[in-house]
């Protein structure tokens, strides 16, 4: 019996134990950074990131990066909190401010965003919210169509069932939106270059035909892989050879 | 001590001019005949007993004249013979160790002519090595007119002071200077230090040699970049021994080449370090840091001590944009002297803030790099704060309030960090797909099912209920008709109207689960409703009160038959439509 209670007990305080010693460092990196030490906020905030993750962790992280100077991971980290939270102002401007100090100019890779309000209807920062909303409906319509079937006089079953349907159609739309959420949270297709200069080449080898240089900063698509090599495609649709260390996925 | 008597050629000739005539010598002499590089070697050289023309001097074959020559005659007479003697006393000495041969003097006595022997004297090397290795290498070349350029440094740091020394070493009586080329000096910054009008020579003994000194000229190098600096040698023409006939011996010295080991100033550089290089302090002052808007603040920085003070750059105020500055203007105490720079330069700042409140500009920086630390310095001042009232109006050019400037953008930075609750959540674990969500979603509809099946169960069994009733009403309506056939096949006139209308009031209210007593023309208009646009609900009544008129009236509007028809026709009708 003790011996079942110890595990239980230890699955119960061990969040809570890493709760509060999450918030313990979230503080102490926010005081290192408002002191100016960028480097030890950074690294506070990269050992919360071990676990968890949220579009405004991400966001202080980019600002970390983007004080110690180092453009590629600014950028970066940006994009991934975007991703988290699409339409933050405060995430696109400083990824523009980061953006502009990027030397290629380049296409912006298609997206799929249809403006502010497509952003708001993602969600803001919370992941699951159409997934819960789904659920909520789901149980909505289910109430309904309940109420419905047992109600006798005629105009409360006529409005359950508009009720229901209409809990219906809700459920089917936010359940896709959530699918739509969670395919783009976990979307890995894209990825920044983090070397200064970088050769594309026509080939997956060393010594590859050189089809054109990028520079640091820039976003890129990412295709197949081969061994330690990456093929990537940039807004304007070309495509060649990169070695795997020399861009990290968003 | 020894003697060397020198041989003489012309005897015969004095013997036969004098009969009294001493026998007449001319001899050279030294005290010793090794010495020690520096020491000084004493050479006499006397002629006696005769009146000679002048004794040259004789070739020194690289030894150095120290002092001479001294001449001294004497007269003696013993027993009525007279002697006499002329001397010339040197001091001699060598800088470097050697061999040296002093060549013969000539003296012509009478007709002819005597001769000394040379002399050879030892030098060894001297024990005094003190002065420095330019002086040495200078004395080489020419031990009687040299000059040097010294440093008070071999190794600086950028920005340190080091002093050039230019100094004139001569053992002339008389030096007449003609022209002159200073070295070229690059990548130095010089000061000229001051020498007063008192610059007279002093003398220096250098390995041995008296000499008299003549500082030329002092400077204050400052090194602006690492790497070894040289100061090429200075070129000097004089005239040596001018005299009243003579315009003098043309000479002309080349100093050596000093070189100077910069190095970098060590580790990173503070960003408040403006190039100060030594030691200085730091004084702020204020003028009056309480003001009214639109009016001048005197603010003055003032760096004193001993650096590279000329070089020192102005500090930069963090102003704030309300405020308007001048540039500064410098004010300079700086004095060059033979220890290097020092004084004070003061940073004179004119600010004008156009606008009333509370202004910190904080504490003011600065720092400097200490070379004998090896390490910089930071100097702090006293934090700035100003206090600015609101200016009188009349003051400012426009009336009416206070003029609208637009908002100026002063730079760009990155939104701040997002502080609080970041709304953290577990990495790669989503609500959407997980069991959970399954779970959610699946629960509702099966619920819903569930009820369904549950209500249909009940209906099921309410719905026999009602049928068997249903059933029940044709039932009793067909026995209820029957029983009006039976009267009507026996021709009962009263029975089969009072069947009929019992028949109708009893199907409906069984039909509807009424009580027979709330059968009438209300309940039969609600409930029969607007089926067939209400002629249903009329036939039904008109054929429920046909009825009931006929049992107690002797008259008959239709044969029984066709009313029996009619009612059977309205039952079945009634029963096809209302099947609720």
């Amino acid at each position: 019996m003790k011996g079942l209670l110890a595990p239980l007990c230890l699955a119960v305080t061990l969040p809570l134990a890493a709760q509060s010693s999450t918030d313990a460092l979230l503080r102490r990196a926010e005081a290192a950074y408002s002191k100016g030490d960028h480097k030890e906020a950074l690294a506070l905030y990269d050992s919360v990131n071990t676990h968890f993750t949220s579009a405004s962790l991400l966001f202080n992280m980019g600002n970390c990066w983007s004080k110690l100077g180092d453009v590629p991971h600014a950028i970066l980290y940006y994009e991934r909190a975007l991703r988290l939270g699409p339409g933050a102002d405060d995430i696109q401007a400083n990824l523009d401010q980061e953006r502009s100090k990027v030397v290629d100019r380049m296409n912006e890779l298609p997206s799929l965003t249809l403006g502010s309000l497509w952003d708001k209807l993602q969600g803001g920062t919370d992941v699951d919210q159409w997934a819960r909303r789904s659920l909520w409906a789901c149980a909505i319509m289910a109430a309904a169509a309940i109420a419905g079937t047992w109600v006798r006089k005629r105009l409360a079953k006529r409005l359950l069932t508009a009720v229901a349907a209409i809990a219906l159609v809700s459920t089917v739309c936010s359940a896709l939106l959530a699918f739509y959420r969670v395919q783009q949270v976990e979307d890995r297709s894209s990825a920044i270059i983090m070397s200064p200069t970088l050769d594309i080449l026509g080939e997956p080898r060393p010594g590859g035909t050189r089809l054109f240089v990028l520079h640091q900063g820039t976003k890129v698509g990412l295709m197949q892989r081969q061994g330690d090599w990456q093929e990537i495609r940039l807004g304007s649709g070309a495509v060649g050879w990169v070695p795997v260390g020399s861009v990290e996925v968003i | 001590m020894f003697k060397r008597t020198i041989p003489f050629f012309a005897s015969w000739v004095l013997a036969c001019t004098s009969a009294l005539a001493q026998q007449i010598t001319f001899q050279a002499t030294v005290d010793r005949n090794e010495i020690a590089a520096g020491e000084p070697v004493k050479l006499t050289i006397s002629l006696e007993n005769a009146s000679g023309g002048s004794m040259t001097t004789p070739d020194w074959g690289g030894l150095a004249v120290m002092q001479g020559p001294m001449e001294s005659s004497s007269f003696s007479s013993i027993n009525g013979r007279m002697s006499r003697s002329v001397s010339r006393i040197w001091y001699l000495t060598a800088t470097q160790p050697g061999s040296f041969v002093i060549g013969p003097s000539t003296v012509r006595v009478g007709g002819g002519t005597m001769q000394t022997d040379p002399i050879t004297i030892k030098v060894t090397k001297g024990a005094s090595g003190s002065e420095n290795a330019d002086v040495n290498g200078a004395q080489k070349k020419d031990p009687n007119l040299f000059c040097t350029i010294s440093l008070s440094k071999s190794k600086a740091y950028v920005g340190e002071q080091v002093i050039a020394t230019y100094t004139l070493y001569y053992r002339y009586n008389s030096l007449q200077p003609q022209n002159y080329d200073l070295p070229k000096l690059s990548g130095f910054w010089a000061e000229e230090v001051d020498m007063g009008s008192h610059n007279t020579g002093t003398t220096q003994t250098v390995n041995g040699l008296r000499y008299n000194v003549a500082v030329l000229k002092k400077q204050v190098l400052i090194p602006l970049h690492s790497g070894k600096l040289r100061v090429e040698p200075m070129t000097l023409n004089y005239l040596v021994n001018p005299g009243f006939f003579s315009s003098g011996t043309p000479v002309r010295i080349q100093s050596n080449t000093s070189e100077l080991n910069v190095i970098d100033l060590p580790g990173a550089k503070p960003a408040d370090f403006m190039g100060a290089v030594g030691d200085l302090r730091l004084e702020v002052t204020v003028g009056t840091p309480q003001v009214k808007a639109n009016e001048a603040i005197d603010l003055s920085i003032r760096f004193s001590g001993r650096a590279n003070l000329k070089l020192i750059d102005a500090p930069k105020l963090n102003l704030p944009p309300d405020f308007d500055a001048y540039d500064p203007k410098i004010n300079d105490k700086i004095t060059v002297n033979g220890s290097g720079m020092s004084g004070s330069r003061e940073f004179q700042y004119l600010l004008i803030p156009r606008h009333p409140g509370k202004y910190d500009l904080g504490t003011l920086t600065f720092s400097y790099f200490d070379p004998t630390g090896n390490s910089y310095k930071q100097l702090r001042s006293a934090p700035l704060t100003f206090d600015v009232q609101t200016g009188t109006e009349n003051g400012g050019a426009t009336a009416g309030g206070p003029t609208k400037t637009d908002v100026q953008r002063l730079g760009t930075d990155i939104r701040y960090i997002r502080t609080g609750d970041l709304h953290l959540r577990p990495k790669g674990k989503h609500l959407m797909g997980s069991w959970a969500y399954i779970l959610g979603m699946a629960v509702p509809p099966l619920l819903f099912l569930f009820s369904l099946l549950l209500h249909r169960r009940r209906k099921q069994r309410l719905g026999d209920l009602q049928g068997q009733r249903r059933r029940g009403a044709d039932k009793v309506a067909k026995k209820r008709l029957a029983a009006a056939a039976a009267a009507l096949e026996s021709n009962d006139r009263n029975a089969f109207h009072d069947a009929l209308g019992k028949a109708l009031e009893g199907y409906f209210a069984d039909k509807f689960n009424l009580g027979v007593a709330e059968v009438n023309e209300s309940t039969i208009r609600e409930k029969l409703g607007d089926l067939d646009g209400g002629r249903t609900a009329d036939a039904y009544i008109a054929l429920i009160s046909d009825a009931q008129m006929a049992r107690f009236a002797p008259m008959e509007n239709k044969p029984r038959r066709q009313t029996y028809d009619q009612a059977a026709a309205i039952i079945s009708h009634i029963e096809h439509h209302l099947r609720t």
